[in-house]
């Protein structure tokens, strides 16, 4: 791992437990730490963007705040909440310890807050930010990038104690707003191939059969070249897939290669893909 | 440092801001880089925001770092045209040998790359001559429907490498089906489609915003304040009009429709048609073209407020277009010229969007696409083309 002269505090990472990491994104992901940027990342869903912040967290040892987007989300619900419900409620009976007249006792830290306000420094996932629309996108950058926010009700500002390492994951093939995408570093995750694949299956498997990893590698990658599936399955779906194959007692890796292939319901999750998926492999053990 | 390497980044139209190059400066001033691969890895990070722009990126590091041919850039679009072209024509041996100008003979004893070459020369040579329907680049006339017969000997599209050596992580080229002229995928194309959602708001305002109401209420201190929201209604209704006649369309029409069947919960409707090269007074609702017509008197009488959506690459004989009796199906002789009917449509549904699979910068070849594309709003079958062509159906007027 290349760290030479970055801060004693700054910590490099090197993979953790249960993720495998290749050498081009550790690289990126110490980069992206040293300059202080947001991290972006695209991919295909199973790709292992979500798992790369839990992995950075575990071996950096920092706490990890999660954010996940969603398609209504506000910006301010990210950053803080102003809980007037509650104080509506100690107003009118009043058998609460908080000073009604205190606005800041009802204010709570959303995730972004949370981060800023940590006594530690922390990692900050930011997931799916393409569900939001572009405005929440570029405010959000420009907290992100200040590392400060207001708060409106009770005129305070709110700065980072310790900047966060931020992750911000997107799946959208499409691009994120040009403003957005200046002020992160980016970085496309490839799906894994086979050899990659395999790797990651020991991680999870520490004694699987060989002959079993291999034909249900092999089925996997033969599945997702079915054609016009909406959900492809990806490496979640083929871990799940392998340990309903290990827990069958009655199940011989040998059959895979014959084309005989159980349990594809743990592959396709959509009635549709599981349809089609089912087809083909009957067909082509006709041949 | 590198100021070369950022500025032949740009020559090759790869956006990078200059911020992005000062922190890359930033980064290498801080010791993060201290070799090749680091640099590889920390610039591309930093400077390239979209994994489309990866396999250029690529290109330009092997050149610059271990000077490695680069392609030109008119050579990026050659490539593709050239490969597309051939792959028509291996259909058709004859037609290609005589389009060459030379016999099938000749044909069949130069190699693929040779074949290439000789014919991006050709290409190259007749770009600036000509500039309407001519049978290099357009279809010019020729609807291959039938199927010649054999291919060439040893005939392979495909894998032609250009770059042999270079920096081999950048020369690998991973990032190629990523890139921009890389072929339409269909997550790209569900990516795009799904902005067909129609979430304008329609129905009366019955429904309690809960959230806003408290707020509302709290802002009032105490008095209560009731927010009523429009409930949201998706009304859009959709009639999908496929060409799924010639070769060109072949790849696209189970893509689209699958596309579109997929989304079907979202549609109020969804119907779905076909036609050959272009429309005359039936639609089919038979993929064969056959056994279900649909006369397009009836299509008048739906709601005009449904989206037209036509899938096409609008590639003919103009008289097919022009001419009254165009159709080069016997059957549909008509009376009237098809440029007519597809103005009565584009009148009738004021939402309409023509999709073209024919890459763009191609289209001024074409003079059928340049004449339907002042009919209908015509849209590249890319994911730019497709959000383009959503927002424009989407638009209230």
């Amino acid at each position: 791992m290349v760290n030479t002269e970055m801060d004693a505090d700054c910590a490099t990472f090197n993979g953790a437990s249960q993720y495998v990491l290749d050498d081009e994104l550790a690289k990126i992901v110490n980069i992206s730490m040293a300059l202080e940027m947001p991290l972006l990342l695209k991919g295909e869903p199973g790709t292992g963007k979500t798992m790369l912040a839990y992995a950075i967290a575990e071996s950096l040892q920092m706490p990890l705040i999660v954010l996940n987007v969603k398609s209504s989300m506000k910006l301010v619900e990210a950053l803080y909440q102003y809980d007037t419900l509650t104080r509506l409620n100690d107003s009118r009976f009043g058998d609460s310890q908080r000073d009604v007249s205190d606005i800041e006792a009802y204010i709570r830290m959303g995730k972004i807050g949370q981060a800023f306000t940590a006594d530690r420094r922390t990692v900050l996932l930011i997931d799916e930010i393409d569900k939001a629309d572009t405005d929440f996108q570029d405010d959000m950058l420009d907290v992100l990038d200040q590392m400060t926010f207001d708060i409106i009700e009770i005129d305070k500002t709110v700065k980072a104690r310790q900047r966060p390492v931020v992750i911000i994951t997107s799946n959208a093939k499409k691009d994120l707003s040009d403003p957005f995408l200046g002020r992160c570093n980016f970085h496309h995750i490839a799906f894994p191939d086979p050899a990659m694949m395999r790797r990651i299956i020991r991680v999870h498997f520490k004694d699987l059969d060989e002959t079993l990893m291999e034909n249900a590698i092999t089925a996997f990658y033969q599945l997702r070249d079915i054609d016009a599936v909406e959900k492809k399955p990806a490496t979640r779906e083929l871990i799940n897939w392998i340990r309903a194959l290990t827990v069958d007692p009655d199940f011989k890796p040998k059959r895979l290669v014959k084309g005989e292939l159980p349990y594809l319901g743990v592959l396709f999750k959509k009635s549709g893909d599981l349809e089609r998926a089912n087809q083909t492999v009957r067909r082509r053990r006709l041949f | 440092m590198f100021v070369p390497f950022f500025y032949q980044l740009r020559d090759a139209q790869i956006p990078v801001s200059p911020t992005a190059f000062l922190t890359l400066q930033r980064a290498l001033k801080r010791g993060l880089v201290t070799s090749l691969a680091d640099f590889y890895t920390a610039a591309r990070s930093i400077l390239i925001k979209s994994e489309r722009y990866f396999d250029r990126f690529d290109q330009i590091f092997a050149h610059h770092f271990e000077g490695a041919e680069l392609p030109e850039v008119e050579a990026f679009e050659l490539d593709a045209i050239a490969r597309a072209m051939l792959e028509q024509w291996l259909q058709h041996p004859k037609e290609l040998a005589d389009a060459l100008g030379m016999s099938e003979a000749e044909l069949q004893r130069l190699s693929p790359e040779e074949l290439i070459e000789y014919f991006k020369a050709r290409l190259k040579d007749q770009d600036g001559r000509h500039d309407g329907g001519n049978r290099w680049i357009g279809t010019g006339g020729t609807s291959p429907v039938g199927h010649a017969g054999y291919h060439p000997e040893g005939m392979r599209v495909g894998g032609v490498s250009r770059n042999k050596s270079a920096v081999k992580v950048a020369m690998e080229r991973r990032y190629k089906d990523y890139s921009l002229s890389g072929p339409l995928t269909q997550a790209m194309v569900g990516e795009a489609l799904k902005r067909l959602r129609n979430l304008i708001p329609s129905g009366p305002k019955d429904q309690v915003n809960v959230d806003e109401s408290i707020y509302q209420t709290m802002k009032n201190g105490g008095e209560i304040e009731i927010v009523f929201d429009r409930s949201l209604k998706d009304r859009l209704k959709v009639i999908l009009a496929i060409d799924n006649g010639g070769w060109s369309m072949d790849p696209y029409v189970t893509l689209v429709q699958t596309l579109f069947d997929y989304s079907r919960a979202q549609f109020k409707e969804l119907k779905t048609y076909f036609f050959h090269n272009t429309i005359y007074d039936t639609l089919w609702a038979d993929p064969a073209r056959y056994r279900q017509p649909k006369s397009i008197r009836e299509l008048t009488r739906l709601d005009p407020e449904t989206r037209l959506i036509v899938v096409g690459d609008a590639s003919m004989a103009p008289y097919e277009l022009m001419a009254a009796d165009g159709s080069i199906h016997i059957e549909e002789r008509s009376g009237r010229p098809s440029l007519e009917i597809l103005k009565g449509l584009s009148e009738t549904f004021r939402h309409s969007a023509w999709l073209n699979p024919v890459p763009a910068r191609l289209w001024p070849y074409t003079q059928t696409i340049s004449v339907i594309g002042e009919i209908f709003p015509m849209f590249e079958l890319s994911i730019d083309g497709l959000e383009k062509a959503v927002n424009h159906l989407m638009s209230k007027n």
